[in-house]
């Protein structure tokens, strides 16, 4: 019974980090389309909720991956999942409130590799699932959606240069309708896997699950695309309004090629499960359809940026997960520690959101979501 | 030794060379399509039917590759799990 109550603590846990992380990554998925002014923000936002709802039925290759590439499966338990949890939520919030560039994917990964460790020890780890199926996609994709970009705008700059430019942004802000729509479908594909693997795995350690079958079941990809959905549906208006406007000044044709470039990396990484953040491939994407235009158009401090939050989101939230997993532990093996540590993390989610509205400059900006996957 | 798995080394490579051909392909593949269907307007205007037809026929088959493409990719996704 015991283990029940912490079950449905992680899984509606698990389903918030879901829809905040559909919730931030709205701006990144459809801001491109406002800024060229391909589509209007009602409707691009409409469009990606349904797409991001979908996308999440497709695969399952990379739930796969989450529940079963970076932990010895019989290690977890669900307060090593709940723990994991708590340690992405508070690290995102952590970074947000300094404003560094975080992945959500990461701090995720990152807080179920900590928590797993404090809670049996370094074997329970998987070193070559986190180099193979983690660090080295995660490097390798934002630089594949730069190269494919920038070969790519370089190449329709030359086949477009002799016709009027008019005609060609016409044309290209009608491609970023299905461009647009294609990141959408491959965000959903991405993202919601990652929630859905951890599920999963919270639902095996519990025993609701066989370990040596590892499914995810249908209620929970229905789960995890609705809450991923919602979140890109209520998705934050403020944000996307200042990536609609504040975003690198693009046309329609570096637009279309940054959402092509965006969508072919994640689905290629989703067919081979690897669990990317979606974020920093989009990003890689703008700034490559920047860079074929005009090297110098390139935020590259916002690169630096994503380099230093990609090197410490993993760390840091591994440490502070097996911290969370030792404060829980505190309370004993029972209901208690989540419950305590819910009850702290509510308030201050709530000490933080009435913190954001009273105007502090510590906000999301651009490349700075609280929760970027 | 090998740094990470040799498996993981060709699904790297695979990924990496299909999103390059893929965003390559259909971009270079729309813009021709965009330039085709503009020129098509030229031409009808000036009063070169057949070429216009054929240059819209063109793009028309052009886009259609470009639909292919999507929908190839998002079936090879779900097949694969």
């Amino acid at each position: 019974m015991s283990v029940d109550v912490i079950l449905v603590i992680v899984v509606a846990t698990a389903l918030a980090f879901d829809f905040t992380n559909g919730f931030h990554d709205t701006a990144n998925v459809v801001a491109t389309s406002i800024s060229t002014r391909a589509i209007g923000p009602r409707r691009a936002i409409a469009i990606a909720s349904v797409l991001n709802f979908v996308g999440a039925f497709i695969s399952l290759k990379v739930a796969d991956t989450v529940g079963q590439g970076f932990v010895d499966t019989h290690a977890v338990t669900s307060t090593v999942v709940y723990a994991g949890l708590l340690g992405a939520i508070t690290w995102n919030l952590m970074t947000w409130y300094v404003g560094l560039p975080s992945s959500s994917s990461h701090a995720l990964i990152g807080g179920l590799v900590g928590s797993v460790i404090a809670a049996k020890g370094w074997s329970a780890a998987s070193g070559s699932g986190i180099l193979d199926k983690l660090i080295v996609p995660a490097v390798v994709a934002p630089l594949v959606a730069f190269a494919a970009a920038w070969l790519s705008v370089i190449f329709v700059y030359r086949i477009v240069r002799s016709v009027r430019p008019g005609g060609v942004s016409r044309g290209f802000k009608l491609g970023q309708v299905v461009s647009g729509g294609m990141l959408a479908l491959a965000h959903g594909t991405n993202d919601a896997q990652k929630t859905m693997g951890l599920i999963t795995l919270a639902l095996v350690a519990s025993g609701k699950l066989s370990a040596s079958h590892f499914h995810v079941p249908i209620w929970v990809v229905i789960a995890a695309a609705t809450a991923i959905s919602l979140g890109t549906f209520s998705g934050g208006w403020r944000i996307i309004k200042t990536m609609g406007t504040k975003i690198i000044s693009m046309d329609a044709a570096q637009g279309f090629v940054a959402q092509t470039a965006g969508a072919a990396v994640i689905l290629a990484a989703s067919s081979a499960g690897y669990p990317l953040s979606t974020t920093h491939v989009i990003t890689g994407g703008i700034a490559g359809a920047g860079a074929g235009k005009r090297l110098s158009a390139v935020r590259w401090g916002v690169a630096r940026e994503i380099v230093t939050a990609w090197v410490l989101t993993l760390p840091c939230a591994a440490a502070v997960a097996a911290v969370a997993y030792s404060v829980v532990h505190l309370f004993g093996s029972g209901d208690l520690g989540p419950i305590v540590l819910s009850v702290v993390l509510v308030i201050a989610l709530t000490a933080v959101f009435f913190k954001a509205r009273g105007g502090r400059a510590h906000g999301p900006t651009p490349h700075k979501e609280p929760s970027q996957a | 030794m090998m740094l990470i798995a040799s498996s993981t080394a060709s699904d790297i490579v695979r990924v990496v060379w299909s999103s390059i051909l893929a965003t390559v392909g259909v971009s270079v593949l729309f813009s021709g399509a965009a330039v085709g269907l503009i020129r098509a307007g030229e031409l009808r205007r000036t009063n070169h039917g057949s070429a216009a037809t054929a240059l819209t026929a063109a793009a028309v088959v052009a886009l259609l590759i470009c639909v292919a493409a999507a929908v190839y990719g998002v079936i090879l996704v779900g097949q694969k799990s």
